[in-house]
């Protein structure tokens, strides 16, 4: 469901590139999205969709690029993928870690004609 | 010609600011903030009703409610609290720092000890969006379930402190409780656990003690504030 509340958020970001790059018309744009933000591709896509209207990225390619979960142990300094629903480390079990990835939502990269 | 712009940039970092600024003014003004985030109906705002006149006049309370329409929770705190205020979201199903940053201007913040944000009954938005608090509360209700930590694992991962609601109808449901501590054990071992019910006053103690001890520690101590 926050996947429109990122959208509009991408837009805003979107927007102020595309006018100070003076740009007419986005032909991709490329997201990376880490695992644990619990963004739904297909929803994405839609949100991206309605909230471009009228904008230079209305009809642009979305190319969402997961990015996978990982975390450091406190404890032991196992660096290790954590499960959807288990981040215990795998080797200590402990469960003070550090996620080092899996919770970005990043703005990579504007294809545009220009 | 095509032309690509790299951008690389943390799309909610406008968020994220604005939330950082939410905490120095909480900070400054000595304010506990807490971010009470569950599913509609676990008990957010009977929680609210039990905790603000048990907390006492030594440390009134604000409370900012979000909803996507009414202003029937805030009606509800409204003779408890020494002010309310609604924010409704309409379509959106969580509260943005920002939203939170314009209601401060007319909240009197030092009059306050703490400041309690309901968010949007929501189990999986309100955890991806920091509104600058101290500690976020998330509530489990006994009726949603056993299953729901690990099918909602993100709030309960970042949550400081579990509340499981409405536990005086433990058992009149075929409810396994060891199975939701195990599932918290596996994502958020350090998180605090309480049994409540704002029905008999199950865990209320436990829950006012935490609260307090949260404040002592953040009132003044710069350094909690540093998001890792």
């Amino acid at each position: 469901m926050h996947e429109m509340s990122l959208a509009v958020a991408l837009m805003e970001e979107i927007n102020a590139i595309a006018s100070q790059n003076q740009v007419e018309r986005i032909q991709e744009v490329e997201l990376h999205i880490g695992v644990l933000k619990q963004v739904v591709p297909v929803v994405m896509q839609e949100a991206f969709n309605a909230a471009s209207i009228g904008t230079p990225a209305e009809g642009a390619l979305l190319k969402q690029v997961a990015i996978d979960a990982q975390a450091s142990c406190r404890s032991c300094k196992n660096i290790f993928t954590p499960e959807p629903d288990n981040f215990l480390c795998p080797v200590c079990g402990q469960g003070l870690i550090d996620i080092l990835k899996g919770e970005e939502f990043i703005l990579q990269s504007l294809t545009c004609e220009s | 010609m095509n032309m690509k712009i790299n951008v690389v940039k943390h799309v909610l970092a406008a968020n994220d600011l604005v939330a950082t600024e939410n905490r120095e003014v909480f900070r400054k003004a000595g304010i506990l903030a807490v971010n009470i985030i569950s599913s509609p109906g676990s008990g957010k705002t009977t929680l609210l009703e039990h905790t603000i006149p048990a907390l006492g006049k030594v440390d009134p309370s604000i409370v900012v409610v979000g909803d996507l329409q009414t202003t029937r929770d805030a009606e509800r705190v409204s003779d408890k609290a020494i002010q309310v205020t609604q924010i409704n979201t309409g379509m959106s199903c969580h509260l943005y720092a920002n939203q939170i940053a314009e209601s401060l201007p007319g909240l009197n913040l030092e009059k306050a000890g703490y400041l309690f944000i309901e968010n949007v009954g929501n189990l999986v938005c309100p955890g991806e969006f920091d509104l600058g608090e101290n500690v976020k509360v998330i509530l489990l209700s006994i009726p949603e379930g056993d299953d729901k930590v690990a099918k909602y694992p993100t709030v309960f991962r970042v949550a400081d402190i579990i509340l499981l609601t409405k536990i005086d109808l433990l058992n009149s449901s075929r409810y396994n409780l060891q199975r939701v501590y195990d599932d918290i054990n596996k994502l958020n071992p350090t998180a605090k656990v309480i049994e409540f019910s704002s029905l008999t006053g199950q865990g209320m103690e436990a829950w006012l003690e935490w609260l307090q001890t949260q404040k002592q520690q953040s009132v003044g101590a710069q350094a909690k504030f540093v998001k890792e």
